[in-house]
């Protein structure tokens, strides 16, 4: 995988009549795992639908591997893959005869669709029930079999919308395994999902969207490794707090439990302003911020 | 060398060989479309009625030449009581509107209802290119049921005549405009409004029946109407007997005007007429449905 951006958007808007889905929506995604995050009603379907070309916006333009994705959607469509959220498989054939087809309509000859099914079934582990027809796959092989047809023609991105959805924990499991492994084999992923905990599993970059904005984009590690420090002392804070203030700290507390952040290294500070204090401690640590701290303090929620 | 067994895991292999792109996505969906219409790859009793219906569709051509085989035999200066290319295809028009009624939807109805329609956006297809070869693969298949049993019997006959087989080949090559006309007309007539109600039904059966409806009982509805003589203009009531158009351009392309009892002929509408009520009929129905196509694509 290269440098260049595999997405990106300029001043992107979709309205459906007077109902604005999408605004103002900027961002530039590098090769990787990309998670793309949002309430329902955020937007991320519309703008899938639009890198899908499906939908045509009705502001701005976005780009999919360097390609307009309103303007050259053959060359888009021959590039990526997608596993959408509903249910897309036919019941009445067997998981081979639908990832044969569905590489078939990517472009690959017979002969190499067949074999590329085989292999990525037997990757998504159903090559014991390759045979079945789909009609009788449980919720869990559904899932899979839709991402053996986003894949089966080797895509340079897959777009992936909601691929836990309706599994069990084993089944979650298997499928987030699955999507971590996709970056190793060479194929681009965006994963849509309202579960943030998926994102924070799979993704290294995240592109959130609330409200049809874009409301945080950067690399995972970014938004999540807040440089703040979370100790917890014995006792009244009160000195603790005024001599990390007075060192130009920024602190909030909730009871004893102080969340420190400052220009410089919080640990040192804090280890300092101990000591200084005399003040007891239980605890002290970097805080754990999850993807949906980033999220709620980003939508004001 | 070690004669244990080793285990190679191995992994994922880029696909580095040849990309059809466009043509190869259109030529598997054609493909497909052949394959769905006739049960092939799917359960026996998707299969029953479409070869069922080709039976229906051959076996006269075969009893037709059969018989007439008999006939140069055994009575060679008696008529045959079987028609020709022309009768033949009153009884092809039959079979083929059945079939048109249980094809359609079966070429359509299934993706949308599964959500396949997602699995084609995601590849190198535009909407009307799915359209386009869904049709297609329809209009393939009814040229099949009008044109094997008429070749049959072209080259059936042919092979009996008296005058030798090349030379009843070239006697009769005028025939064969004229069979690849009718059934152009027979597919016009049925193929766009079988597509047009797929487009518009949730389900399979009421495809079928919808589609059967309207040319079964607008036929018997337009005969109605034509009856009710206290209306005025009464008579272009006529011309919702879209079921007839085809059989009176038919008669017509053959030079059997006025041989048909049939509703829009009787009430004074020339074959062209009937022709313009099939050209516009397809015209809009195929319109609607690639309208309604790149809605969902």
């Amino acid at each position: 995988m290269d440098d260049a951006p595999i997405l990106s958007a300029r001043d992107l808007g979709h309205a459906y009549g007077s109902i604005v889905a999408l605004h103002g929506v900027e961002f530039t995604l590098p090769a990787g795992r990309i998670g793309l995050v949002g309430a329902n009603g955020a937007g991320k379907t519309t703008l899938i639908k639009i890198l899908l070309g499906i939908l045509r916006p009705t502001a701005g333009s976005a780009t999919v591997l360097g390609f307009d994705a309103t303007k050259n959607m053959l060359d888009v469509r021959s590039r990526i893959g997608y596993m959408p959220e509903s249910d897309c498989l036919p019941g009445d054939v067997t998981a081979s005869e639908f990832v044969i087809y569905s590489a078939g309509l990517a472009g690959l000859p017979p002969n190499a669709a067949r074999q590329r099914a085989s292999d990525v079934l037997t990757l998504v582990g159903l090559n014991e029930e390759r045979f079945r027809r789909l009609g009788g796959f449980s919720t869990g092989m559904k899932q899979r079999t839709k991402l053996a047809q986003a894949i089966v023609h080797d895509p340079e991105l897959v777009f992936l919308d909601e691929p836990t959805a309706g599994l069990d924990p084993e089944g979650r499991e298997e499928m987030l395994n699955l999507i971590s492994r996709l970056g190793g084999f060479g194929i681009n992923v965006l994963v849509s999902s309202h579960v943030l905990g998926d994102i924070e599993r799979t993704c290294d970059w995240v592109l959130m969207l609330d409200g049809g904005r874009v409301l945080r984009s950067g690399p995972l590690s970014h938004l999540v490794d807040a440089d703040v420090v979370e100790v917890k002392v014995v006792g009244d804070p009160t000195s603790l707090i005024e001599r990390l203030r007075d060192a130009g700290a920024h602190v909030e507390t909730t009871g004893t439990r102080l969340y420190v952040a400052a220009s410089t290294d919080p640990f040192v500070l804090v280890r300092d302003a101990l000591a200084e204090t005399g003040t007891g401690m239980w605890s002290m640590g970097p805080k754990a911020t999850t993807l949906e701290d980033v999220f709620l303090e980003g939508s004001g929620s | 060398m070690s004669d244990r067994g080793v285990v190679f895991d191995l992994g994922y292999t880029p696909h580095e060989g040849e990309r059809r792109g466009r043509r190869g996505a259109i030529l598997t969906t054609y493909r497909d479309g052949l394959y769905r219409v006739f049960g092939i790859r799917r359960k026996a009793r998707k299969k029953i009625f479409p070869w069922l219906l080709v039976v229906f569709a051959v076996l006269p051509a075969v009893v037709f030449v059969g018989f007439a085989f008999l006939l140069s035999t055994f009575a060679p200066e008696a008529d045959s009581p079987f028609g020709g290319h022309a009768e033949y295809f009153g009884i092809t028009g039959g079979v083929v509107l059945l079939f048109v009624a249980l094809a359609a939807p079966e070429l359509l109805i299934p993706d949308r209802r599964e959500g396949v329609l997602a699995v084609y956006s995601s590849r190198p297809l535009r909407p009307d290119d799915y359209v386009g070869i869904r049709a297609a693969s329809l209009l393939t298949v009814i040229a099949g049921f009008m044109l094997i049993p008429q070749v049959l019997m072209y080259i059936g006959f042919a092979a009996l005549s008296s005058e030798g087989f090349f030379q009843a080949l070239g006697t009769n090559f005028d025939e064969i405009p004229k069979i690849l006309g009718a059934a152009a007309v027979y597919a016009l007539a049925f193929a766009p409004i079988g597509l047009l109600i797929s487009t518009i039904a949730s389900r399979k059966a009421a495809a079928t029946g919808i589609f059967l409806g309207v040319m079964l009982v607008g036929t018997a509805l337009a005969a109605a109407l034509v009856e009710a003589t206290g209306v005025p203009g009464h008579r272009y009531a006529a011309l919702l007997g879209i079921a007839e158009h085809p059989t009176q351009v038919s008669d017509w392309i053959f030079g059997r005007v006025g041989s048909s009892d049939l509703i829009v002929a009787n009430n004074g509408f020339d074959p062209w007429i009937s022709l313009v009520v099939i050209l516009l009929v397809a015209g809009v129905s195929s319109a609607v449905v690639v309208w309604r196509y790149r809605r969902m694509m």
